[in-house]
């Protein structure tokens, strides 16, 4: 069993408070991505469980194992650093080879794993060169060789796609799904981008400075957000908030609509913010409800290629729609358009805690 | 960078120019000096200088060997010992203070104390004096203390005078590396002296070659310390190219410029075989990379 637990991690500098009661676990085979703003607190979270940053206080198990106080090296964990950290005075050869080395493999073993890493990786033809010398891709691709080439338990990512464009970006997600699948080993990914975390992550951890503050499959996380800061977190483009009143039990007013609408779980003149995905808003036609019918004009629009994004103005409250290209393309800016949405789709968190109030919101 | 840098030999005509009138204002002392020693006494004190005559070793003989005017014999001088003692003195006192500097600057740059800068500081106040300051106390606690004379006190000032300068240097090219290289190397198993040998100081050795020869230069050339603290057995180059003035047959300038020519082979092979890596050094974390 080679899960990892991660308790009541604690590490200040200074004054400063980079974890606090910081707890999750990460089952046998999972991959796990934790997603925050930067300085939340990821980057110290992983290197902490790789031992390469001292606690205040908190557990790290590994395996059944407290490995809290173990040293760095030997923990059977590796970890792809944001800047990749290839060493520059070492061949691709070399760089594949420290581990298993320092491992004390013999030298036709290592050759014959860096062989097979390096196939893997497609980056065989690089194996002479410097590091300096090879493109973004080739070095990450060497970082993640580097990292598993001695198969470890588990795979540490701090913001690995961070320094590449957007097309290796996209591969890269890929890639990494690839080798999860294919090397079933546990990973721990740290990403500000929620989108990686989304598509990658089997399980998501929200952190918010220093603490995991939601845990859920991407599925959860975007249906049903515990709170006003993960609903903000995950999702793109981003929640349209909206300051409303409870008008009764479980009504709300809205905005920009002249009647009330069903929202389970608000009391009389309680103060809320509603959530509404930008996603769940649509044109309205013959079946939409008058309830929730409203005009606006379009602002702006941003061209996706097969979705556009639409800012539409009503009431002074500009809010966010997507829509489907060929839809998107009959209109133009400053038109007015009627939309609707579906009160259901709506999230509604508590004005001062900012806790969700409609938990039993079945979708 | 807004534009690539031009390719060797495609300076232009005007920078060629201009850097060649220039190097030739800083270089001509120099081949003044050369010319000279290769020249006999007459030749020397010419006037105008002559560019053109009929070279001669005898200076450069007589560098070693002296005949004596009184007696008529020739003897060995002990010039080849000094030129020793330099070398060795330097050598020894450079490379020491890079070897103690580099692991100061390695604790500096990555386990910092609390008042690290303020340490950093108060090496470096060694250094804002001018040297003749502490020269009497120096004196003193050499004579008190046996050092005066000995290789040992020599060495050991000039290591410890090379040091705060050493540690600056090399702690900026420690900063300048990536640490999560190092932290790489952790996770891959390295223990902390092999990351330290293995990985810090490959990354910085274009570093240490720009401060060895910066350390070297300053180091042969100091004359100061070395006419009052070393003996007839450990004195230095410099020290003895002094003595050479007045004596018995005034200023002997061919066999002055013969020592000078001599003494600039040494450090001027050292600068020609790092020149690679001094470039690199003194641009370090300067230029993006």
């Amino acid at each position: 069993m080679s899960d990892l637990k991660v308790q009541n991690l604690r590490r200040t500098f200074g004054s400063v408070v980079a974890l606090e009661d910081m707890n999750f676990d990460v089952a046998e085979g999972e991959f796990f991505c934790l997603l925050g703003p930067s300085s939340s607190g990821k980057t110290t979270t992983l290197r902490a469980i790789a031992g390469l940053e001292e606690l205040d206080n908190g557990e790290v198990t590994f395996a059944g194992q407290d490995i809290t106080d173990d040293p760095v090296q030997g923990r059977g964990m590796s970890m792809i650093f944001q800047t990749f950290a290839l060493y520059p005075h070492l061949s691709v050869e070399a760089n594949l080879a420290h581990p298993l080395r320092r491992a004390g493999l013999d030298s036709q073993s290592v050759r014959k794993r860096v062989g097979e890493v390096a196939e893997l990786l497609r980056v065989t033809h690089t194996l002479k060169r410097k590091p300096t010398t090879l493109s973004g891709g080739e070095q990450q691709r060497v970082a993640i060789g580097r990292a598993i080439v001695q198969q470890p338990k588990l795979l540490l990512l701090d913001e690995p796609l961070t320094n590449l464009d957007a097309k290796l970006r996209h591969d890269m997600r890929a890639e990494f799904k690839r080798l999860h699948r294919e090397l079933g080993m546990t990973m721990l990914y740290a990403t500000p981008d929620q989108l990686e975390a989304l598509t990658m992550g089997e399980r998501v951890g929200v952190m918010r400075d220093g603490k995991v503050v939601a845990i859920g499959t991407p599925r959860e996380l975007y249906e049903t957000p515990q709170d006003k800061y993960v609903a903000e977190m995950v999702g793109s483009p981003p929640i349209n908030f909206l300051t409303a009143t409870g008008t009764a039990d479980d009504q709300t007013s809205v905005p920009f609509l002249d009647h009330s609408v069903a929202a389970p779980g608000i009391k009389q003149d309680q103060p809320v913010t509603l959530g509404l995905r930008p996603h769940d808003i649509a044109l309205a036609n013959g079946g939409s409800p008058a309830a929730t019918r409203f005009t606006g004009k379009i602002h702006l629009t941003e061209p996706l290629g097969d979705v556009t994004i639409l800012d539409v103005n009503t009431r002074d409250i500009t809010i966010k729609m997507v829509l489907r290209e060929e839809v998107a393309a009959k209109l133009s800016v400053g038109e007015d358009i009627e939309i609707s949405f579906d009160p259901k789709d709506l999230h509604i968190f508590d004005q001062s805690t900012g806790n969700r109030l409609n938990n039993d919101a079945g979708k | 960078m807004a534009r690539k840098y031009r390719e060797i030999g495609k300076a232009g005509w005007g920078y060629t120019a201009i850097t060649t009138i220039v190097g030739f204002i800083y270089f001509s002392p120099v081949f003044w000096i050369i010319l000279t020693a290769f020249k006999t006494r007459r030749d020397a004190l010419a006037v105008p200088p002559k560019l053109f005559f009929t070279p001669t070793l005898d200076n450069f003989m007589s560098v070693f060997y002296r005949t004596s005017i009184t007696t008529g014999n020739s003897q060995a001088t002990d010039m080849g010992l000094y030129f020793f003692n330099s070398i060795f003195i330097a050598f020894t006192s450079v490379g020491l203070a890079i070897i103690l500097g580099t692991l100061a600057a390695y604790a500096f740059s990555r386990f910092p104390l609390k008042g690290n800068d303020t340490y950093l500081f108060i090496i470096l106040t060694t250094r804002m004096m001018p040297p003749i300051v502490v020269i009497i106390p120096i004196f003193l606690m050499f004579r008190l203390t046996g050092l005066a004379g000995s290789y040992w006190g020599i060495m050991l000032l000039y290591t410890a005078f090379n040091i705060p300068f050493s540690v600056w240097l090399i702690k900026s090219f420690f900063d300048e590396l990536n640490p999560e290289i190092e932290d790489a190397a952790r996770m891959d198993g390295s223990s902390e002296r092999r990351v330290f040998f293995g990985f810090c100081i490959p990354q910085i050795l274009a570093g240490l070659a720009a401060t060895f020869v910066f350390g070297l230069i300053l180091t042969w050339n100091e004359f100061l310390f070395a006419l009052l603290l070393t003996g007839v057995e450990t004195r230095t180059v410099p020290v003895a190219m002094a003595r050479t003035l007045g004596g018995e047959v005034g200023v002997d300038y061919g066999l002055l410029a013969a020592i000078v020519t001599l003494f600039l082979i040494p450090i001027f092979f050292v600068t020609f075989l790092l020149q690679n890596q001094l470039l690199r050094g003194v641009t370090f974390g300067t230029v993006k990379k």
